[in-house]
């Protein structure tokens, strides 16, 4: 039910609560009408037998059998709905001096079990079902009771009576509270039209606007909800809007600072390698100098095609969804070892390398996290700072410690790492980027401070390569 | 008729006619026990009715519970005739004088019935032994005197051998006592029971009848010893005796069961005094 839509559950609830007042009132209808019967058994009974009494007390004095025969017998009244069918008499001790019909009840017998089952007439309660009642009353004489009467009262015309009743209860209520049911069902439904209106525009990709001309002139909470979510709606757009150009800013910010420093990378090497140029021109026939000046080419030459190397591997698209590798991490500490050294900074990096690739995390986006974080660090940590990275694999996660000795994050900085809102300003650059991308592998950043020391920890649970891959 | 009768009656008619004129601006008032059926309004009507056409005067039935209320109403004179029993007019012999006596089944002699439940397995006396028996009145021949009595031939007393008696003050209730199952056996007039027979077949199919008494003196109308031949009672007499000569007389009778009246003497009620006799003997 849980699961079923508002849409159809609020209709069907109505429908329900319908339904349980219409037993309800069945029920306080039934028993009003038991309590009037109750009323009506208990006057009637009284009636019976204070006449009975009357009639009775000369022959209960004097103890005559046949006179109280003759009275019971006489004394067989014909009720609309209570019929008295059998009577006994008893005097002061309990024995029974007649019975409407004899074998029932023997001249002499015991009366006690008759009075025992039966009740005073106040006492008198209609049970369900029940068709015959015994009821009781002292026969009086001078203040004092001088015998006993007791009737059984066949009381079967109520039960009848209410069973009739319930029969046109049942049809007339059934009837009622269908129609009321369905009415309830459809007014709700139609109340509640709004909503199913605004679930579709939501439900649609990107969510719609509403068009506020279906709406009816008087129906101005209808029309404020939905001006409203048309609001969030011109509100959202202008947010996406906007994060789409920061994020396109970001990029542009981030391609720069890696062409700046692949051109740095390039451009350090350069002047040896013109240099070495210059000397082999200068001496060719040097052997010694042509040869040294060849290695420290060729050496300049590995380093510009590592870094190349390692750009082309790291932006190289094909290679987005392969799992993650050591080789990757390598290829890291590559990019970031010459701006490191550049700045005297200390860079620990792991001796070991663990089985990254076990984790099956994709090797572009993480790596991309890796290197915009570590870029970062190392941008804090400043010069002769120390930069670290650890890696850590536990039970079905990978976990990313990159640590510096920098300041630590400012607020905007740490708002666009951790927070949901979309952080303006220019610390951090990228750290928007590591957050969605992290968000998309469903991992999580924690970051801490603690003794100079800024630690931002990446986990991610271990990757199922499904259509990914 | 007997000369007693006729001298009486002559000398009642002869005291009597001074008064006649007043006399007959009083009604004849007519005692009724319960010996038939006191309650059918009908007959009383038509009793009535035709007693009143016959006499030329008016005719008040009084009826009361018992036979002793009745007999002592005519005793004192608060009554002209009563349809009593047997052994009440025996039992004041010497103070009552017979009117008329019913014709029934060809005579004017009946039986006294011992009935017991039709479910009952009971075939004689000795079966009903510890009963509650109903009687219907301590003045019934037929309805007390006869069982008494019989008990008291067999060597046995009511009151030891009935657990325990009741009177219930009309034959027709014996019967009802009896088919209802409030007592186990009564004693009744036979001639109630066999005209409950034909007029209320499902009372009297829920009993049996277990012994027959001898033929008896039907119960008789009575009149107080001396006014046998007054004129109101000569009257009544010969409306009586002459009841089968009408067309109405003959309804009346029809619906009594009757086949009409006749005189009798004290002679018919001798079984009844035999039993009297019985039980003063042996109490």
């Amino acid at each position: 039910m849980l699961d079923t839509p508002l849409l159809v559950r609020a209709p069907i609830l109505a429908a329900a609560m319908m339904v349980v007042v219409g037993i309800l009132a069945s029920q306080q209808v039934l028993n009003a009408l038991a309590r009037m019967q109750e009323q009506e058994l208990q006057e009637l009974a009284r009636t019976h037998l204070d006449g009975l009494a009357v009639a009775l007390q000369p022959a209960v004095l004097r103890k005559d059998v046949w006179e109280a025969f003759d009275t019971l017998e006489r004394a067989t009244l014909e009720g609309e709905q209570v019929r008295p069918i059998f009577t006994v008499v008893s005097d002061d001790t309990n024995q029974v001096i007649a019975a409407s019909d004899p074998t029932r009840a023997e001249v002499g017998a015991d009366a006690a079990p008759w009075i025992e089952k039966s009740k005073e007439a106040h006492q008198l309660a209609l049970t369900a079902n029940s068709e015959r009642v015994f009821v009781t009353g002292a026969i009086m004489y001078q203040g004092e009771s001088v015998g006993r009467l007791v009737t059984e009262l066949d009381i079967s015309r109520l039960a009848e009576e209410r069973r009739r009743a319930l029969t046109i209860l049942i049809i007339g209520n059934s009837a009622a509270t269908l129609v009321l049911a369905i009415a309830a069902f459809f007014v709700t439904r139609r109340a509640l039209r709004p909503i199913k209106v605004l679930t579709s525009h939501m439900a649609a990709d990107p969510p719609e606007q509403i068009r506020l001309g279906n709406v009816a002139a008087g129906d101005t909470e209808v029309s404020r909800l939905y001006r409203g979510y048309n609001g969030m709606i011109d509100a959202m757009n202008a947010r996406n809007d906007a994060e789409r150009r920061l994020a396109e800013r970001e990029r542009y910010v981030s391609l720069g600072r890696l062409s700046s420093s692949l051109a740095h990378e390039i451009n350090n090497p350069l002047g040896g390698l013109l240099n070495a140029v210059d000397t082999i021109q200068k001496f060719p026939e040097r052997r010694d100098a042509v040869q040294a000046s060849a290695a420290l080419l060729e050496r300049g030459l590995n380093q510009m095609r590592d870094v190349v190397g390692a750009t082309l591997e790291t932006h190289r698209a094909k290679r987005e969804y392969d799992p993650i590798s050591t080789d990757d991490i390598e290829d890291l500490r590559t990019l970031l070892r010459p701006e490191s050294e550049r700045l005297g900074q200390t860079l620990h990096w792991p001796d070991v390398i663990p089985d990254v690739r076990q984790s099956g995390l994709p090797a572009g986006q993480t790596r991309q996290i890796l290197l915009n974080l570590l870029l970062n660090a190392v941008a804090a940590a400043g010069r002769n700072g120390v930069v670290s990275l650890t890696l850590e694999m536990r039970a079905r996660a990978m976990r990313m410690t990159i640590a510096d000795s920098g300041p630590g994050l400012d607020n905007v900085a740490l708002r666009k790492l951790t927070g949901d809102t979309a952080g303006v300003g220019h610390s951090g650059v990228g750290l928007r980027l590591v957050r969605d991308l992290t968000e998309d592998m469903n991992g999580s950043i924690e970051v801490q401070r603690n003794d100079g020391t800024t630690k931002i920890v990446v986990e991610f649970p271990f990757f199922a390569h499904t259509d990914a891959a | 008729m007997n000369r007693r009768d006729i001298i009486l009656g002559a000398t009642g008619l002869f005291a009597l006619a001074p008064i006649k004129g007043a006399a007959k601006t009083e009604p004849f008032r007519l005692g009724l026990t319960p010996v038939f059926l006191n309650n059918d309004r009908e007959i009383l009507s038509a009793s009535k009715s035709y007693l009143e056409a016959q006499m030329e005067r008016e005719v008040e039935f009084v009826q009361r519970r018992t036979y002793e209320e009745i007999t002592n109403l005519l005793l004192v004179g608060d009554l002209d005739a009563a349809w009593i029993c047997g052994f009440p007019f025996l039992k004041n012999r010497s103070d009552l004088a017979l009117v008329a006596v019913p014709v029934w089944r060809g005579a004017s002699l009946y039986q006294s019935y011992l009935i017991a439940g039709a479910e009952r397995a009971a075939a004689g006396w000795d079966d009903l032994k510890g009963d509650l028996h109903a009687y219907s009145d301590p003045d019934s021949n037929s309805g007390y005197l006869v069982t008494v009595s019989e008990l008291l031939k067999r060597n046995r007393r009511a009151e030891e051998f009935f657990d325990r008696t009741i009177f219930t003050f009309g034959h027709r209730n014996v019967v009802r006592a009896v088919a209802s199952g409030l007592s186990g056996s009564g004693s009744v007039d036979g001639y109630v029971w066999e005209a409950l027979a034909t007029l209320e077949p499902e009372l009297t199919r829920r009993t049996k009848v277990i012994w027959k008494s001898e033929m008896l003196g039907f119960p008789p109308f009575a009149c107080r010893a001396g006014e046998e031949a007054s004129e109101q009672v000569v009257t009544f007499r010969r409306a009586l005796l002459d009841m089968a000569q009408s067309g109405e007389g003959r309804d009346i009778l029809g619906q009594l069961q009757l086949d009409g009246f006749q005189r009798a003497n004290a002679v018919l009620f001798a079984g009844i005094q035999s039993r009297i006799d019985i039980v003063a003997r042996k109490a």
